[in-house]
């Protein structure tokens, strides 16, 4: 029988094979990455046909630079370059278009402090606004800012992914230093936020959902101190924490690491009927995946 | 990354020019930009708590201002940046739900309340967390996720961030009566967040980042006045100061009673008066004395309360170390 965020999922998709984030909007990149990532691995004749309508919204929105941008009706390349490579790279589709991607996520860098503020904080370490280290590259949401954790993981999902096919040192820097730079954004009590961990002095909390994202990117290396203590944040913060996007993260995340993640899937159905995840298609996509035991096809 | 900005900051670059001209302070906006009226009304109403009572007292507000929404369609903006389960960041839930009773009451045509918020994207989340969800849910009322909704570029009217254009949510562009509906706080880099600074959540997260960082790098008191010289929408202010937050504000600061709630169609104006409120000048604060340029009236004498007086209402809100330069009254 088919679950109801299958259903949810084929409904939604629009006219031209993507989907919106929501309701009667635009297709979008992140959207159509995670619904036919959703879909792709499932039995049945429709959902299949979805998901290959999804792969081919992706190779047509994908820029001549390898990049892919937000939706059509943006031109420049976007965060979401990193969600459409690991879904063709999950898929074993198109891997030079993936590959085109994953190049083109390689040559981005943050926007980092200029001159004068690097002088300032060298000589002013005391106090500063924001305590992490600013010239550790990971990736931004978008050109001309700056490293952020959730960009970030999703990049080094996607550069895992196909890391064995990108020859070359310089794939294995980034995501080296990009390891470091999420571990630098750690929060106090573990787990991150959105990219602060304290700010003129007081500590910031984590969130649940970018805690269970960054620990997904980051669960080939399971064993590490730094990941038993985000898990550990996680699991604290999951009792407070009662939706679709993050009990699917965590879900996906806790598989990953290798326990037992079948709590959070029975909550993930509770919440379901409750809010219906607000029609997100990236709730539904993740909860979904996650249920279809998806973290091996996305984990590195 | 951004700091706190106090007005001679802010200002530095402008008079810097003007004094190597020789001349007054360069116009940095578009003619289409300017918003300013012969004067300003705005209206402090005073509410016990967020119960019931609450949408007479919003409702006396609006028809204050005779907005004529009758057949049109409003959308309102609250603040729900962050949860905080013991804190008071948030426009409070029972506030919206007046505001959603009074518009529907007045015969608006619909009414959608909408949030981009600038930290989180588990949007479920907040709303259910932070009590807005069952809001919604029992009146009805539709929710558009700023950060996600399909938007499109809109010259930008007034030029201190240097940026071209805005992308603005298509939910906002369509809005007959656009209404920021903010938190009365004090703001870590700002100095105060209000009917001004929460325009900050019309700006989607999906296209400039999280937390809208690429304003961050634009410079934040000179991205809200961009903001809001930009913004197309005719524009109405509710400010929910029944509890405020004083301190380390937006999101860590502590809760502070005052007992009222700010009305008015010049945002300018509403901010003014919210920070005189709050006890701090608000010529003192950066963005605000730049919009009272053009956008609105700062002076008090150019303000018409039309409500509660002010005084005898005012309280001494904290404010970290470094705007303590926004206590002083000129």
């Amino acid at each position: 029988m088919m679950l109801p965020q299958t259903a949810a999922l084929l409904a939604g998709q629009n006219g031209d094979g993507g989907w919106p984030t929501y309701g009667d909007r635009v297709s979008n990149t992140e959207a159509t990455s995670l619904a036919t990532l959703a879909l792709a691995r499932l039995e049945g004749g429709a959902e299949r046909a979805a998901a290959a309508r999804g792969v081919h919204w992706l190779l047509a929105c994908q820029n001549a630079d390898g990049s892919w941008p937000l939706n059509r009706r943006m031109a420049a390349g976007s965060w979401t370059t990193a969600l459409a490579t690991l879904t063709l790279a999950s898929l074993e589709r198109d891997r030079a278009k993936a590959l085109r991607g994953a190049r083109w996520l390689l040559r981005q860098r943050p926007r980092t402090p200029g001159v004068v503020a690097s002088l300032a904080r060298r000589l002013a370490p005391y106090a500063p606004a924001v305590t992490l280290d600013p010239h550790l590259k990971g990736w931004a949401w978008t050109a001309a800012a700056s490293g952020f954790v959730e960009p970030t993981a999703y990049a080094v999902l996607a550069l895992k992914k196909l890391r064995e096919h990108l020859p070359g040192t310089h794939v294995a820097e980034r995501i080296d230093e990009a390891e470091r730079m999420i571990d630098d954004r750690t929060c106090r009590e573990g787990g991150w936020n959105y990219g602060n961990s304290t700010v003129l002095g007081a500590d910031l909390w984590p969130y649940a959902d970018v805690t269970a994202l960054t620990l997904l990117a980051l669960a080939d290396r399971r064993g590490r101190p730094e990941n038993r203590r985000g898990v550990a944040a996680l699991r604290r913060m999951l009792e407070h924490v009662d939706s679709g996007l993050t009990l699917a993260w965590a879900a996906l995340c806790l598989s990953a690491h290798d326990e037992d993640a079948t709590p959070l899937l029975t909550r993930l159905c509770r919440a379901w009927e409750r809010t219906r995840f607000l029609g997100d298609t990236r709730s539904i996509a993740l909860a979904l995946l996650a249920m279809s035991d998806g973290a091996r096809w996305i984990a590195p | 990354m951004s700091r706190p900005l106090a007005r001679r900051a802010f200002l530095g670059g402008a008079l810097a020019t003007t004094a190597a001209a020789g001349c007054a302070r360069p116009r940095r906006w578009e003619r289409t930009a300017v918003r300013q009226t012969e004067r300003a009304r705005v209206a402090i109403l005073q509410a016990a708590g967020y119960d019931d009572r609450l949408v007479e007292v919003v409702r006396r507000g609006v028809r204050l201002f005779a907005l004529g929404v009758a057949g049109k369609r409003v959308v309102l903006k609250p603040n729900f940046v962050e949860f905080d389960p013991g804190g008071v960041v948030n426009t409070h839930p029972a506030l919206v739900a007046a505001a959603i009773e009074a518009f529907r009451r007045e015969g608006a045509r619909q009414v959608v309340v909408a949030e981009g918020p600038g930290h989180h994207r588990d949007t479920e989340h907040l709303l259910t967390a932070s009590g807005l969800y069952p809001v919604l849910r029992a009146t009805r009322t539709r929710y558009a996720d700023l950060n996600t909704d399909d938007a499109r570029p809109v010259p930008v009217a007034s030029h201190y961030t240097g940026l071209d254009h805005l992308y603005l949510p298509e939910t906002i562009l369509s809005a007959d009566l656009l209404v920021s509906m903010p938190k009365l706080k004090t703001h870590h880099w700002a100095g105060v967040t209000l009917s001004m600074k929460n325009m900050f959540g019309c700006i989607p997260g999906s296209i400039y980042g999280f937390p809208k960082n690429v304003l961050h790098w634009a410079g934040i008191p000179e991205s809200i006045v961009d903001i809001n010289s930009t913004l197309p929408v005719r524009r109405f202010a509710i400010v929910d100061g029944i509890v405020g937050m004083e301190g380390n504000g937006p999101i860590q600061g502590e809760a502070r009673r005052c007992g009222v709630v700010v009305f008015g169609e010049d945002p300018v104006a509403v901010d003014a008066t919210a920070a005189r409120l709050m006890t701090i000048d608000p010529r003192q604060v950066g963005y605000l004395a730049e919009a009272g340029r053009f956008l609105g009236h700062l002076a008090e004498e150019r303000i018409d309360q039309i409500g509660e007086p002010l005084d005898g209402l005012r309280q001494d809100f904290r404010v970290l170390p470094s705007f303590a330069g926004l206590k002083r009254f000129a």
